[in-house]
């Protein structure tokens, strides 16, 4: 399977998870975040381009299936996902609990900067109190799925990719490009 | 072993994209219809998947809330059994001045429960955690709903329908701020624009009734009907507070009529679509927007 088919298969998984599982189990009104994590992790594995790419169209889908104007989340996630990636770059490998950190900031900015750019553009997004808690529930609450779909983004994501070749172990050290 | 992490500059790409989603929401505001269409259609696609989610995880979200709710489904069960009671004796006084009575519904004069309807179930909000003031409902186009129409409970006004797809839509409730719809206050017959309130829960009317007009508290309100996309004399509630601390500008609280918290099932107004789409000749200017 091609790397864009990958990505293709991701997106629209992640989009029916979105709309169905994640809709159905809220805790206190609020749903999991399964597309800007998908988001998030593509520019945390895929790098800050190609993560950025998957996180508009990540954004698009998002703004399908949940009735906003097309656009909105699509520009707050593809920064997001360059974000992310530009950071990972510096982040030691293993530290897992950075990583966690790093990534319920990740959400609540998400769902922060969505909602603010809903209300620059004249719609009435959750605001207040009530933002700061559904940001922090959708936080918390996405972390639980981090771990099996950070294992899937990155297969998606990095499928294709060119290889870093490392000069100190040698073309063998980056593995199979998988294409 | 970890995945190779590629790097490179982005800035060309994520400016390219940044543009492209904000001429992608530009162009929905201008009305683009490929895109309107786009969005319903990945809606549509995914609707059977909805369904079969929505009746596989039902049953056990019911369990699961009795599980952890059982407190609050037990003081939910006693606030209604007190709210039946209150209604009862309400009915009781009712009849009692049934003079007044008559006199009321002859004003108000229900009209909207001759109209065809649709009977809808709630589903719950739109996905994701953006949306506010808005629930989705389980028909759509193919039971000929379409944007625009009234959805209302017994009770009264609950709002109109928003976006319809051919399963599903969304329903923008009358407490949404962008929500306007033309009102008459039945005491004084003032007529004026009413705007839904936000968090607040209620109704404001801030256009049309003049400042000098005498509104009592508890008044009823219903619409205007004449030009607006909504039909006369739905009751849309009871006056809060009649306002009028100014001269120049006066704000009258309403609180609506139908409850918005536990509402199951609604009826959509089956009105024609010529009423609802012909801006020109059939919305009052402010509800334009709303």
């Amino acid at each position: 399977m091609t790397g864009r088919f990958r990505v293709l298969a991701l997106l629209l998984t992640a989009a029916v998870l979105q709309a169905t599982v994640f809709d159905e189990i809220r805790l206190d009104g609020v749903s999991v975040e399964c597309l800007l994590l998908v988001s998030v992790l593509a520019g945390f594995h895929g790098g800050p381009e190609r993560g950025a790419t998957v996180a508009f169209l990540a954004g698009l889908l998002h703004d399908s299936v949940g009735s906003t104007p097309l656009g909105v989340h699509a520009l707050v996630y593809a920064p997001m996902a360059a974000m992310a990636g530009h950071l990972s770059v510096r982040l030691v490998e293993g530290a897992r609990t950075l990583a966690m950190a790093g990534l319920i900031a990740a959400v609540m900015v998400g769902v922060a900067a969505a909602a603010g750019v809903g209300a620059l553009f004249g719609l009435h997004p959750v605001s207040g109190v009530d933002l700061i808690t559904t940001a922090v529930i959708a936080a918390l609450s996405t972390l639980v799925i981090a771990g099996p779909t950070s294992r899937v983004v990155r297969w998606a994501v990095t499928g294709g990719l060119p290889v870093d070749i490392s000069l100190t172990e040698g073309p063998a050290a980056g593995g199979s490009s998988g294409r | 072993m970890a995945a190779p992490r590629p790097t490179g500059v982005p800035r060309p790409t994520l400016l390219i994209l940044i543009a492209t989603a904000l001429t992608l929401l530009t162009l929905q505001y201008r009305g683009v219809e490929p895109l309107g269409a786009f969005q319903r259609g990945v809606r549509d696609v995914i609707e059977p998947l909805r369904t079969v989610s929505d009746r596989v995880v039902s049953p056990a979200r019911s369990a699961w809330n009795g599980l952890l709710n059982y407190d609050d489904l037990r003081a939910e069960n006693e606030r209604m059994a007190a709210e039946l009671a209150r209604m009862r004796g309400r009915r009781l006084s009712a009849e009692a001045d049934e003079e007044l009575l008559e006199r009321l519904l002859g004003e108000v004069d229900i009209g909207f429960a001759d109209l065809d309807t649709v009977v809808v179930r709630i589903l719950g909000t739109p996905p994701g955690n953006f949306a506010t003031h808005t629930i989705e409902v389980d028909k759509g186009s193919d039971d000929g709903l379409a944007e625009g129409m009234p959805v209302v409970t017994g009770a009264g006004l609950v709002g109109r329908l928003e976006s319809v797809d051919r399963a599903r839509s969304v329903v923008r409730l009358v407490t949404h701020p962008e929500f306007r719809v033309g009102v008459r206050l039945v005491g004084s017959q003032d007529e004026g624009l009413a705007h839904g309130g936000g968090r607040t829960g209620f109704l404001v009317i801030d256009a049309g009734v003049r400042a000098d007009a005498i509104v009592e508290a508890g008044e009823v309100v219903v619409t205007s009907g004449g030009r607006s996309r909504f039909p006369a004399d739905i009751p849309v509630g009871r006056v809060l507070d009649p306002g009028g601390g100014s001269d120049f500008r006066r704000e009258i609280v309403v609180e609506p009529a139908a409850s918005l918290e536990n509402l199951s099932f609604l009826n959509v107004l089956l009105v024609a679509k010529e009423r609802i789409f012909d801006p020109s000749t059939l919305l009052d200017p402010g509800e334009r927007s709303g």
